[in-house]
């Protein structure tokens, strides 16, 4: 009735960790040089995309300045390789879409020009998509993870992201001050993967 | 051909949070288990404070094997079910209580006897057309020795509402009477949870911070929570949620008697001419593997419970294991509320800070909860318990609704979200749900696995009943917030759930064999010695979140498989 049987898979007892002990959190894989998936010319129609969507002004850096297009076009060569391709098209539709309105390539429009083809695509009115709505709703999304996610993915620029919105960053133990509405707490400017996490590994 | 192990006396299918408490009572026994589970262990070093890696690419709970059995949804039974968003839940040793809220509630009596004692209150009308809605077949007063056991075994922090009758308003007074006070106090409070509370008390009601599987201090060897704000769809990196595989798991492993079998893909229950269970089979790094047991507990999830049941034909089960009244699939729902899209949103005109924390840290109202309030001329039965939390990542918040306030982009909506990002949250309604003719599951015609079997097809439908109850709830809601002091507040109209965490049914317990899987006990009324652990086999939800109650269950079925040894072994 033992279940240490010869024939048996290798039984995992490493597993389960009841440590008390406070574990750092980033034990990462040593840092890859990062690969970008959009030619030059599909970085520049996002980057003007992105700046339209939050531009810089006196509030502060914009999603450009913050490097959301940079997130991008990482995440696009890693995590969502997968639809690459169909990124890729939605670009190439911007452009396409921005010559036949105004004869002129997006990334040159003025920003009125350039707001009024991304509203065209936004209200599902342009041309040469597969499906704009879709599309525009995506480039929005990732504009918004590449402005408010961690640095380590290449956007959210010195933190810009977090300080517009006053989130306060990643700390591995919050006391009840840091939770007060009226004071809130100081913000800390560092990353999940940041040196002041990597201590005692 | 398979390799043939050497039996042991229980396999239990799913190290998660019902099989992952079963394995202890059985293994301190001294019966011989193998758990054999379809994820790896997962390295707390893996859980970080890092909002892309958890929650927008999932990276914590996204298995191959979970993201391969992803079921199929469709809202009648006479449409085309698809697949719809990810499998809620994961494949790992300690399951999704690994990354889960960690709320741990005990239901309500009411909820052990609502057709009886809905009837009696506003007569056989009230019962929902066309529900299934049975009487569990035990009581409140026959689990609550279980929901003590696992309070104290796993480790839940609260406050008592109701110690063997005396109330009290620090705690739930709406629950049941419990037997002694929680072994750990509740998470701390926020200014803003307890701006919330005291806008709360000020409309009369009886807001109090509510349960969790999270130590507020040290407990068993582990510490206290540090409230750093990444606990939901993450992990826990100083082991302060209390998921099985930082508890019962470790502390069955002690007794030498359990033996964990990891990756391990269980593809079928095995069954005898004479209608008993044998073992079961299972894959591992591509090779095939039976494991003899006497007896076999099937905990893996409320959809993979089912769809293993009617994978697993045999002669003595021409239409699935212990499926010989078409029962195995049956009487399935899922919380409606928030899960179900009744969201209510609020925006505040100053900071509410809500960044930091996590979802279990808050204030919950119970006083519409079940049938703590009159629901006479309301038109449904059941209620919500309602609650505002913590727990808020910078992308979630700058993806916030702009209430009509902004544009979605552009200068105008930059300075919306940086007034605004930090002073707006989501309160986190569940409400009572109960099972119809029309919602239930079974094998997908056309789906398959990367095995070739079919995947769990969920024929959900509309609910008025659940429909009306989340409405009013919704509208208390608003109540609530707009009373703290909130100046916008949306309610999102409720579609009913997909693909849930909250997943009931499938294997209900009941006496009856006809319209039942389990006996009160969790055993098969056909197969005696199957034992079933799980959501899926309780047959009303309650106002609030299942994990307690599953776990309650699966130590009793468990117990009484260690105290009826002989009979159902044999």
């Amino acid at each position: 009735m033992q279940p240490e049987d010869p024939e048996a898979p290798q039984i995992s007892r490493r597993t389960v960790i009841a440590s008390a002990t406070l574990i750092p959190v980033a034990a990462l894989t040593a840092a890859q040089a990062p690969k970008t998936a959009l030619s030059a010319s599909e970085r520049q129609i996002l980057e003007a995309f992105v700046d339209r969507l939050v531009p810089k002004d006196e509030l502060g850096p914009g999603a450009l300045e913050c490097g959301a297009a940079n997130y991008i076009d990482l995440a696009l060569a890693d995590a969502l390789t997968g639809e690459k391709e169909s990124f890729v098209e939605g670009l190439a539709a911007v452009d396409a879409f921005a010559r036949k309105q105004y004869e002129m390539p997006f990334t040159q429009l003025m920003p009125d020009k350039k707001d009024a083809v991304l509203s065209e695509i936004e209200a599902g009115r342009a041309t040469g998509f597969t499906n704009p709505r879709a599309f525009f709703a995506r480039v929005r999304r990732l504009t918004l993870e590449g402005m408010f996610g961690d640095p380590y993915y290449g956007g959210n620029k010195n933190f810009a992201g977090w300080d517009l919105i006053r989130y306060p960053g990643p700390r591995l133990a919050v006391a009840p001050e840091d939770q007060k509405m009226s004071a809130p707490p100081k913000p800390v400017r560092q990353s999940a993967y940041g040196s002041n996490f990597n201590h005692g590994h | 051909m398979a390799i043939n192990l050497k039996p042991v006396d229980v396999a239990v299918i799913g190290l998660g949070a019902a099989g992952g408490v079963a394995v202890l009572p059985l293994a301190r026994a001294g019966l011989k288990v193998a758990g054999i589970e379809a994820g790896g262990s997962m390295d707390p070093r893996s859980f970080r404070p890092d909002e892309i890696h958890n929650n927008v690419r999932g990276l914590v709970t996204s298995v191959p094997k979970t993201k391969g059995e992803v079921p199929t949804v469709r809202d009648s039974p006479s449409s085309v079910a698809r697949r719809v968003g990810n499998h809620p839940m994961m494949n790992a040793i300690g399951g999704t209580s690994i990354h889960y809220w960690a709320q741990s509630w005990r239901l309500k009596p009411w909820d052990f006897q609502t057709r009886s004692e809905a009837q009696k209150r506003y007569g056989a009308s009230s019962i929902p057309a066309g529900s299934t809605l049975e009487d569990w077949p035990l009581t409140y007063d026959e689990l609550e020795p279980y929901y003590d056991r696992i309070e104290f075994e796993v480790g839940v922090s609260g406050k008592a509402g109701n110690l063997q009758g005396r109330i009290d308003p620090a705690g739930n007074i709406f629950e049941g009477p419990r037997q002694r006070e929680y072994p750990m106090p509740p998470l701390r409070g926020t200014e803003f949870t307890d701006r919330m509370a005291e806008a709360a008390r000020h409309l009369g009601w009886h807001p109090f911070r509510p349960p969790a599987a999270i130590n507020t201090q040290p407990y068993q060897g582990r510490p206290g929570c540090a409230y750093h704000g990444f606990c939901g769809t993450g992990g826990c990196h100083i082991g302060a949620k209390n998921s099985t595989a930082v508890t019962t798991i470790p502390a069955a492993l002690k007794t030498k008697n359990l033996a964990i079998f990891d990756r391990a893909q269980v593809t079928r229950i095995v069954s005898d001419a004479n209608g008993r269970v044998t073992g079961v089979s299972y894959l591992r790094e591509g090779k095939e593997y039976f494991q003899p047991a006497r007896v076999v507990l099937l905990g893996s999830y409320t959809y993979e419970n089912s769809r293993l049941l009617l994978l697993s034909k045999s002669k003595a089960y021409p239409n699935g294991l212990s499926n010989t009244h078409g029962q195995a699939g049956r009487h399935y729902f899922a919380h409606w509320g928030t899960q179900g899209g009744g969201a209510v949103t609020a925006l505040f005109p100053f900071d509410i800070n809500v960044f930091y924390g996590l979802p279990a840290q808050g204030t919950t109202v119970d006083d519409f909860g079940d049938d703590n309030y009159d629901h006479t001329g309301l038109g449904f039965i059941g209620g919500s318990s309602m609650h505002v939390h913590t727990e808020l990542h910078p992308i979630e918040a700058a993806a916030m609704n702009t209430f009509g306030r902004a544009p979605g982009w552009g200068a105008r909506w930059k300075a919306f979200v940086r007034e605004s990002a930090a002073r707006w949250t989501s309160a986190y309604l569940q409400t009572s749900t109960f099972p119809y003719e029309t919602t239930f599951l079974d094998l997908d015609p056309e789906v398959r696995d990367p095995l070739g079997d079919p995947v769990c097809r969920v024929t959900t439908s509309s609910r008025e009943n659940e429909r009306r109850s989340v409405e009013y709830a919704q509208n208390k809601m608003e109540e609530w917030f707009r009373a703290a002091g909130a100046i916008e507040v949306i309610k999102t109209p409720p579609t009913g759930p997909a693909l849930s965490t909250h997943a009931y049914g499938g294997t209900r317990m009941g006496d009856n064999r006809e319209t039942n899987v389990v006996d009160r006990w969790g055993f098969s009324h056909e197969a005696g010695n199957l034992g079933i652990l799980g959501a899926s086999v309780m047959g009303t939800s309650g106002a609030r979140n299942p994990t307690l109650t599953v776990q309650a269950l699966a130590w009793r079925t468990a117990e009484h498989l260690v105290k009826s040894w002989k009979s159902i072994s044999a």
